[in-house]
């Protein structure tokens, strides 16, 4: 493949020769020379096509949004000497190179072997694939070049960056009848005193009251409040519309981080977690128990982008058809219209218990917009708008406004209970 | 790596330098042009190379800068060809420089960025080996380019290549335009390989192990 520089020269002299010719000066026609000798050089030794192998290792497979993952790209060749090679493997655009290169120009000898360790990172979560391995041999002076591209490639998923829930209390208000962490307002095996009654044969000696016992002359035996497991479904919003901001720093992303860190909280107190996702698609994961359903909930939500025009209230014929009623609905939306009040107004009116956090896209997109006064009084009047819809969603359902900026654990922190009593 | 954190800004102002060199080179060619209507004349793609170059250097136009050389090569050649005479050795020392002015500028931006990024002592000795031997080959090729013209011009004018009649300047001409055209024609007719595309998107979807989906029709 010849470059535009070596088209540019061949121009050049014909056009010298032709002025040359017309003009009959053997000076001007001595001028056609250089550029033609130039020429004539770059084809003494054409480039050759490079015939080169690659093996690239990366330290994870797996990793966090953030995290950094070190690569290393070991090539060799395996055809004749190159002059000049520039060897780049080609990254999805997604990765930084935080330290290294995965790009070079060297010459490499017959046999010979380039080895480029860099380390990257992607801010964003994803299911990536790294490579190929492009290489470009050319002549020093610029005038052919050859291609190859090896397809080596290596998957590489990141994972969404996980939400410190610890201190958050999540929990379902309704239980099922398996044992839990949620106190269940019935007597059972618990840990909280419910009460005393009469002793009957077969309870446990432990739980003889014994003071009650002595005081009134007959066995009396604690009882306590059962502690059971409740069900919660998270459903993200993940519509095209809720995409505001930038690609690591949009309501979707935050709603996808948030989504991590409630399901780990709530599958850690021993309850059974479901997921909905409306995207392009509206898929959801049933309801499961234990750490297998928080990786499988982390498959589904690596694959989550921003797309599809679905309406809320869609999510209501998944939840009616496979989910149980007495669930609580985790619904993460950054409320950006009002056909996320409509649907819950409705859900709830089926008897669904709500729990809404709301990562705020105005505030996303207040910090990326430059602060004129037109944008400051669009940003109050917007803020007003959606103080509203907030004021309407919280007679039927709690709400956590959350400006993504800050940890969800401290927007959990200021409701009193979550989600609120009936 | 004081010395490799040199090099990316070197590598970088030198393709300048000598673009500097050769507008004031031909710039002092124009104020010693005699005719005012001349100077007027070849003001214009004088001042078309300058906004084509500055054009090129903000909106990074490709066109622009090939258009800015050959505004500034026509300006000497035409300037040189109708006003002042051509003088063999300084014209074929600048259009060696101008040869060379756009090496060094595809050389500084394929080499400049790779100095700029943290890199093993191994892969900035292989890197600095490459860059040693485009260079040698780009000096060796401009001092040809200067010299074997030089050569011809002493062998012709002394006789000893007689290009003096007809026929012969003929044939020489002819000969030349075959060389261009074989030159221009020999490239190697491989496929042209997409090249420098770096955004790969990922497989950013979508076939979850396990679970359920519905799609929207229509």
């Amino acid at each position: 493949m010849r470059t535009p520089l070596s088209s540019g020269l061949a121009a050049a002299s014909m056009g010298l020769l032709l002025l040359g010719l017309v003009l009959r000066s053997w000076q001007v026609l001595l001028l056609a020379l250089p550029p033609m000798i130039v020429l004539a050089l770059g084809s003494l030794a054409p480039p050759p096509r490079p015939r080169i192998v690659a093996l690239r290792s990366l330290s994870a497979d797996r990793t966090d949004a953030g995290r950094e993952v070190d690569v290393e790209l070991v090539v060799r060749n395996e055809g004749p000497s190159l002059d000049l090679v520039e060897i780049a493997d080609v990254l999805p655009r997604e990765f930084a190179v935080i330290r290294g290169t995965n790009h070079a120009v060297v010459s490499l000898e017959k046999d010979g072997t380039l080895r480029l360790a860099y380390r990257i990172r992607s801010p964003v979560k994803g299911d990536f694939v790294l490579g190929p391995v492009r290489a470009r041999s050319f002549d020093p002076l610029a005038l052919g070049a050859q291609d190859v591209v090896l397809d080596v490639r290596s998957p590489l998923v990141v994972a969404p960056a996980m939400e410190d829930l610890r201190r958050a209390a999540l929990q379902p208000r309704r239980t099922r009848p398996w044992f839990g962490q949620v106190a269940s307002r019935r007597i059972g095996p618990g840990t909280e005193f419910w009460g005393v009654r009469e002793y009957v044969a077969g309870d446990e000696v432990r739980r003889i009251n014994w003071k009650a016992s002595a005081r009134l002359e007959r066995l009396f035996t604690n009882e306590y409040e059962g502690e059971r497991s409740g069900d919660v479904v998270i459903v993200v919003d993940a519509r095209r519309e809720s995409s505001v901001g930038t690609e690591a720093d949009n309501p979707v992303e935050h709603a996808v981080r948030a989504a991590l860190g409630i399901a780990d909280r709530v599958l850690a107190t021993k309850n059974r977690v479901g997921l909905i996702v409306y995207r392009q698609v509206i898929d959801w994961v049933p309801l499961a128990f234990g750490r297998k359903q928080l990786y499988r909930i982390l498959d589904h939500l690596v694959h989550v982008k921003p797309g599809g025009e679905w309406r809320v209230s869609h999510v209501g014929l998944v939840l009616s058809r496979f989910f149980p009623r007495d669930c609580l609905i985790v619904l993460i939306t950054p409320l950006q219209d009002r056909d996320a009040l409509t649907a819950v107004i409705e859900l709830a009116a089926r008897g669904y218990d709500i729990a809404i956090v709301s990562p705020s896209a105005l505030e996303i997109e207040r910090r990326i917009r430059p602060n004129t006064p037109e944008d400051q009084m669009a940003y109050r009047i917007l803020a007003m708008e959606r103080a509203n819809r907030v004021a309407q969603l919280r007679r039927v359902a709690q709400v956590v406004d959350w400006d993504p900026a800050t940890p969800l654990a401290l927007a959990l922190r200021r409701m009193t209970a979550w989600p609120r009593r009936a | 790596m004081a010395a490799s954190r040199l090099m990316s800004p070197g590598l970088r102002w030198t393709p300048f330098a000598v673009l500097a060199l050769l507008e004031s080179w031909v710039a002092w060619d124009l104020l010693a042009v005699p005719d005012r209507r001349w100077i007027t004349a070849l003001a214009l793609p004088f001042l078309a190379n300058l906004v084509f170059l500055l054009l090129s250097r903000g909106a990074h136009r490709r066109w622009a800068r090939w258009s800015g050389l050959l505004a500034l090569g026509a300006t000497y050649v035409v300037s040189h060809a109708f006003v002042l005479g051509i003088q063999v050795l300084p014209a074929l020392v600048f259009v060696s420089l101008l040869i060379a002015q756009v090496e060094l500028r595809i050389l500084a931006e394929r080499f400049a960025p790779l100095f700029l990024t943290t890199i093993t002592s191994a892969q900035q000795r292989q890197i600095q080996l490459a860059l040693l031997r485009a260079l040698v080959r780009l000096t060796i090729a401009s001092i040809l380019a200067v010299v074997i013209p030089l050569l011809a011009a002493d062998l012709a004018s002394a006789g000893v290549v007689p290009v003096t009649t007809i026929p012969t300047a003929l044939l020489l001409s002819a000969a030349l335009v075959a060389v261009v055209l074989i030159l221009a024609l020999l490239p190697s007719l491989e496929s042209k390989v997409e090249w420098g595309q770096r955004g790969v998107l990922g497989t950013a979807d979508s076939s979850p192990s396990e679970g359920f989906r519905i799609e929207r029709k229509g």
